[in-house]
C-alpha cells in the first residue's frame, strides 16, 4: 500500500519531467566543473568537482526535492484528488508515509544517476593526477593518539592549548598504541600533524620543526626535519614495518629555533592507515547524503499534512537552512572573539566579557542553540570533508547518521499522522 | 448487528472559517436510515447540503456533532472503505494517468490482486465505454469521459455500497440512461445505492426511497412513488380513441360529478424523445 502511492508519487515526477530537469541541470553542473578555474596544485581540479558535487549539485537537488515533496500533499488537497484515496481503504499513516517514500525513491535516483557521472568524471581526471598527489583518491583510517605529554616544559597553556618554545625546551609527544591489531598487509602508514604555529621571527611564514618517530619496543628511533607552514597540515611518511612490529609508537614534534612556537593538543597528531578505497568511500559519503535528503524530505512532508504549499516550501527551507546556519552563527561567535595578536603571548587576563557579545550571546547564539535541539543537525551528514582528506568513512560513523535518521525520520512520521489524521478535507 | 447500510443520528455540520467563528450551517441534525439493498436518493437544490452529508459519511469531514454509521461501523473505520464504491461530484483524478494506469492504481489500493485487477479493469473500461481511449491520458479526455473513469473507479472494488455523487453531471442523455440501468443493475445485485442529485428525472424512476434536503435541513423522506402519487387525481392514458369517444368519456366523468384538469395527448419526456432520435440516427 506505501508502496503503491510511493510508486504513484514517483509516476507523477516523473510523467511532469521534473526529474529530467533536474538531473539535466545536475549533469550541465558536472559537466562545467572541471573547467572551474582553480589554484595551480594538481589535485585542486579533482577536489573542486568533489566540493561542486556535494554543495552545488546536491544543494539543488535537495531544494528541487523540497519544493516536490513540499507540494505534492497540499495540491493533491487542493485538486481533490486526495478523495479518490482517502475513500480506498488506506490509513493516513500509510498515505504520508508512502509520499515519503516516494520522494526517497526519487532522490535515490537522482543520487545514483548524478553521483555515478560525477564518480566516472573524477577518475578520469584522477588518472592524469602525478603519484605524490593522488592522497585524495586514498581512504585513510585514523588513529588518535592513546597518550599526549610534554617533556620537558611548555611555555604556556591556555584554552587547552600547550604552547612549546623552540630549542629543545619542551618536546610534544604523543603515543599510539594497539596499531598491530588493525592494520593488515595492504595498508602504508603516515602521521598528519595540525600544529598551530607562531614565529617571534620577522616573517616567519614557516619554521623548521623536528619530528622523531619512535618504537618503544625495539628502541628504534628515526628523526626528520621537516618546514611546517602556518595554517596547513603536515604530513610524514611511516614504514609500515615499524608500525607492525611495534606495540606502542611514540611520535614526537619540537620546533629548532628558540624563536619560534607550536601550539599543540592530544588530537593535533593523527597515525593514518592509508588505503585505496576512494569508490567505496564515495558511495559511504553519497549514501550518507541520501540520508540528509530522507531527512529533509520526511521534514517536508511533515509540514505539508498541515500547511498549504507554500507555506510548508518555505518551512522546509527555513529548516534546511537553520540546520546549517547554527554551525555558522558559532564560527561567527568565534570570530568576533579572536584578537589580532600574538595568540601564544596573550595573557588570559585580557579577555574581558564584552557587553555587545554578551548581548549577541543571548539574542541570537542562545535561542539557536535552543533550535537545534529540535531542528535536524544537517551538518551531521557532511561527509565532503572526509573525501577532501581522504579520511575512511568509518561504518560507526555511517551507523550513526542511520540511526539519527531514523529516530528523527520516525519522530517526524509520528507527528505527520497526527496531524493528517486531525485534517478535514473540503 | 446494525442491519441498515447507512444510519445517521442528529448529524450536524457547521462550516468554521480560519479562526474558528461559526460561518456556515451546512446540514443540521441529520437523521438517516438507509436499508442494505435500497436505491436511496438524497435530493435538494444547490447548497443544500448533499455533498456535506456524504462528506461526513465517509470521514472526509468530521461532524461538528452527531454519528454515522455506514454497513455497522463507524465512518472513520477503514474496514467500511474496503466495501464502498465513492464518485465524488467531480471528476478529481490524476490527468498524468490514463485510463487503464488510474483504475489499476485504485485497484492496487484495494489490494485487488494482480490477475484480477487486470480482468476488472478491462470490463469496466467496457462497460463505461471508453476501451478505444484505454490508453489516452486523462488530460485529453472530455468532461464526460472522465466522469465515465469515475464511476469506472467507485465499483472497481464490487462495492456493497455505493455513493454517486451527482453522477450524471456532464453526461449525455445517452449515458445518463447508462447510468440509470447500471444503477438498477447494482439493485439486483444486491447492493445499496446513494443518489445525490437536484434533478428530479434522474432520481424519481429508479430510486426507492428519497430524502429532499433544503438550507441543510431535511425536508420530507419516503418512498419515492407515494410521495409522488396524489390520490385524489387520476391519470389516464388512451391509445387510439376517436375525439368523439374522447367527449363521451370527457361527459361520463361530468356526469359523476369528476373535475376534469386536463385532457392531454400523452407526451414523452423530453429525455425520451431525445433518445429516441438519437438511436434512429444510428
Ligand atoms: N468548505 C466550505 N466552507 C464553508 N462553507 C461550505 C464549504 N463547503 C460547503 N459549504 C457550504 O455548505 C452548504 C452546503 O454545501 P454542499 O456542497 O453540501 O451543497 P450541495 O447540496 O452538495 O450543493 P450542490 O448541488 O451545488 O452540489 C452551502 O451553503 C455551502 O456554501
Ligand atoms: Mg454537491
Amino acid at each position: 500500500m506505501i508502496l503503491t502511492i510511493a510508486g504513484h508519487t514517483f509516476r507523477e515526477v516523473i510523467r511532469k519531467k521534473i526529474l529530467h530537469v533536474l538531473i539535466g541541470l545536475g549533469i550541465l553542473i558536472i559537466a562545467v566543473s572541471p573547467f572551474i578555474p582553480t589554484t595551480d596544485e594538481p589535485d585542486a581540479r579533482v577536489k573542486m568537482m568533489l566540493v561542486v558535487f556535494f554543495q552545488v549539485v546536491v544543494l539543488l537537488c535537495i531544494v528541487g526535492i523540497i519544493f516536490l515533496s513540499a507540494t505534492s500533499l497540499p495540491h493533491e488537497i487542493e485538486y481533490r484528488t486526495i478523495y479518490g484515496i482517502l475513500s480506498k481503504p488506506v490509513s493516513r499513516l500509510k498515505i504520508v508515509a508512502g509520499k515519503i517514500t516516494g520522494f526517497a525513491l526519487l532522490s535515490a535516483l537522482l543520487l545514483i544517476i548524478l553521483g555515478l557521472l560525477n564518480v566516472i568524471a573524477i577518475q578520469r581526471i584522477a588518472s592524469k593526477l602525478p603519484e605524490g598527489y593522488r592522497g585524495i583518491l586514498k581512504a585513510r583510517n585514523e588513529f588518535a593518539a592513546s597518550q599526549f605529554s610534554i617533556q620537558g616544559k611548555s611555555h604556556h597553556v591556555r584554552e587547552g592549548i600547550v604552547w612549546i618554545e623552540g630549542g629543545r625546551s619542551g618536546i610534544a609527544l604523543w603515543s599510539f598504541s594497539d596499531l598491530c591489531k588493525k592494520p593488515d598487509d595492504k595498508s602504508s602508514f603516515e602521521v598528519e600533524f595540525d600544529l598551530k604555529i607562531d614565529s617571534g621571527r620577522k616573517d616567519a611564514g614557516a619554521i623548521p620543526l623536528v619530528v622523531g618517530i619512535e618504537d618503544t619496543g625495539t628502541g628504534q628511533c628515526k628523526t626528520v626535519v621537516l618546514s611546517a607552514k602556518i595554517d596547513e597540515p603536515l604530513t610524514v611518511k611511516i614504514d609500515p614495518e615499524l608500525v607492525r612490529k611495534s606495540s606502542i609508537l611514540n611520535i614526537t614534534a619540537f620546533p629548532i629555533h628558540s624563536m619560534d612556537y607550536i601550539g599543540v593538543t592530544g588530537e593535533d597528531a593523527k597515525l593514518y592507515a592509508v588505503r585505496k578505497g576512494f569508490i567505496s568511500n564515495y558511495t559511504k559519503a553519497v549514501g550518507i547524503t541520501f540520508l540528509k535528503f530522507l531527512l529533509i524530505v520526511t521534514i517536508a512532508v511533515m509540514g505539508s499534512t498541515y500547511l498549504s504549499a507554500p507555506v510548508s516550501i518555505v518551512s522546509a527551507l527555513v529548516v534546511f537552512l537553520c540546520g546549517h546556519i547554527l554551525d555558522f552563527v558559532k564560527d561567527f561567535s568565534l570570530l568576533i572573539q579572536s584578537y589580532d595578536v600574538h595568540e601564544h603571548a596573550l595573557p588570559t587576563a585580557l579577555k574581558k566579557p564584552n557587553i555587545l557579545l554578551v548581548y549577541i550571546d543571548y539574542l541570537i547564539k542562545k535561542p539557536l542553540e535552543w533550535l537545534t535541539v529540535i531542528l535536524p543537525d544537517f551538518k551531521r551528514f557532511d561527509s565532503l570533508k572526509f573525501l577532501l582528506k581522504g579520511i575512511n568513512i568509518s561504518w560507526e560513523t555511517v551507523g550513526v547518521s542511520v540511526g539519527y535518521t531514523a529516530l528523527y525520520a520516525g519522530i517526524c512520521l509520528f507527528i505527520s499522522s497526527i496531524l493528517f489524521k486531525k485534517r478535514e478535507f473540503f | 448487528m446494525d442491519n441498515s447500510a447507512v444510519r445517521t443520528e442528529g448529524l450536524t455540520k457547521v462550516y468554521k472559517d480560519f479562526w474558528r467563528r461559526k460561518s456556515v450551517s451546512a446540514l443540521t441534525n441529520l437523521n438517516l436510515n438507509i436499508e442494505r439493498g435500497e436505491i436511496f436518493g438524497l435530493l435538494g437544490p444547490n447548497g443544500s447540503g448533499k455533498t456535506t452529508t456524504v462528506k461526513l459519511l465517509l470521514g472526509l469531514l468530521f461532524p461538528t456533532s452527531g454519528k454515522s454509521w455506514l454497513l455497522g461501523h463507524s465512518s472513520i473505520d477503514l474496514i467500511v472503505k474496503s466495501k464502498i464504491g465513492f464518485l465524488p461530484e467531480e471528476s478529481y483524478l490524476y490527468k498524468f494517468l490514463n485510463a487503464e494506469e488510474i483504475l489499476d492504481f485504485y485497484g492496487k489500493l484495494f489490494d485487488i490482486p494482480k490477475t484480477e485487477r487486470r480482468l476488472r479493469i478491462d470490463k469496466l473500461i467496457r462497460n463505461v465505454g471508453l476501451h478505444t481511449y484505454r490508453k489516452r491520458q486523462l488530460s485529453q479526455y472530455s468532461k464526460g469521459m472522465l466522469r465515465r473513469i469515475g464511476l469506472a473507479q467507485a465499483i472497481i472494488n464490487d462495492p456493497e455500497l455505493v455513493i454517486l455523487d451527482e453522477p450524471t453531471s456532464g453526461l449525455d442523455p445517452i449515458a445518463s440512461r447508462e447510468i440509470k440501468d447500471l444503477i438498477l443493475d447494482f439493485k439486483r445485485q444486491g447492493k445499496t445505492v446513494i443518489l445525490c442529485s437536484h434533478l428530479l428525472a434522474d432520481v424519481q424512476n429508479i430510486c426507492d426511497r428519497i430524502a429532499i434536503l433544503n438550507k441543510g435541513v431535511l425536508q420530507v423522506m419516503g418512498n419515492v412513488r407515494e410521495l409522488l402519487s396524489q390520490k385524489d387525481v387520476i391519470e389516464f392514458v388512451v391509445k387510439n380513441l376517436s375525439d368523439k369517444d374522447v367527449q363521451e368519456v370527457e361527459t361520463f366523468i361530468k356526469s359523476r360529478s369528476g373535475n376534469v384538469l386536463s385532457i392531454n395527448h400523452h407526451a414523452s419526456t423530453l429525455e425520451e424523445l431525445f433518445l429516441t432520435i438519437i438511436q434512429q440516427s444510428k
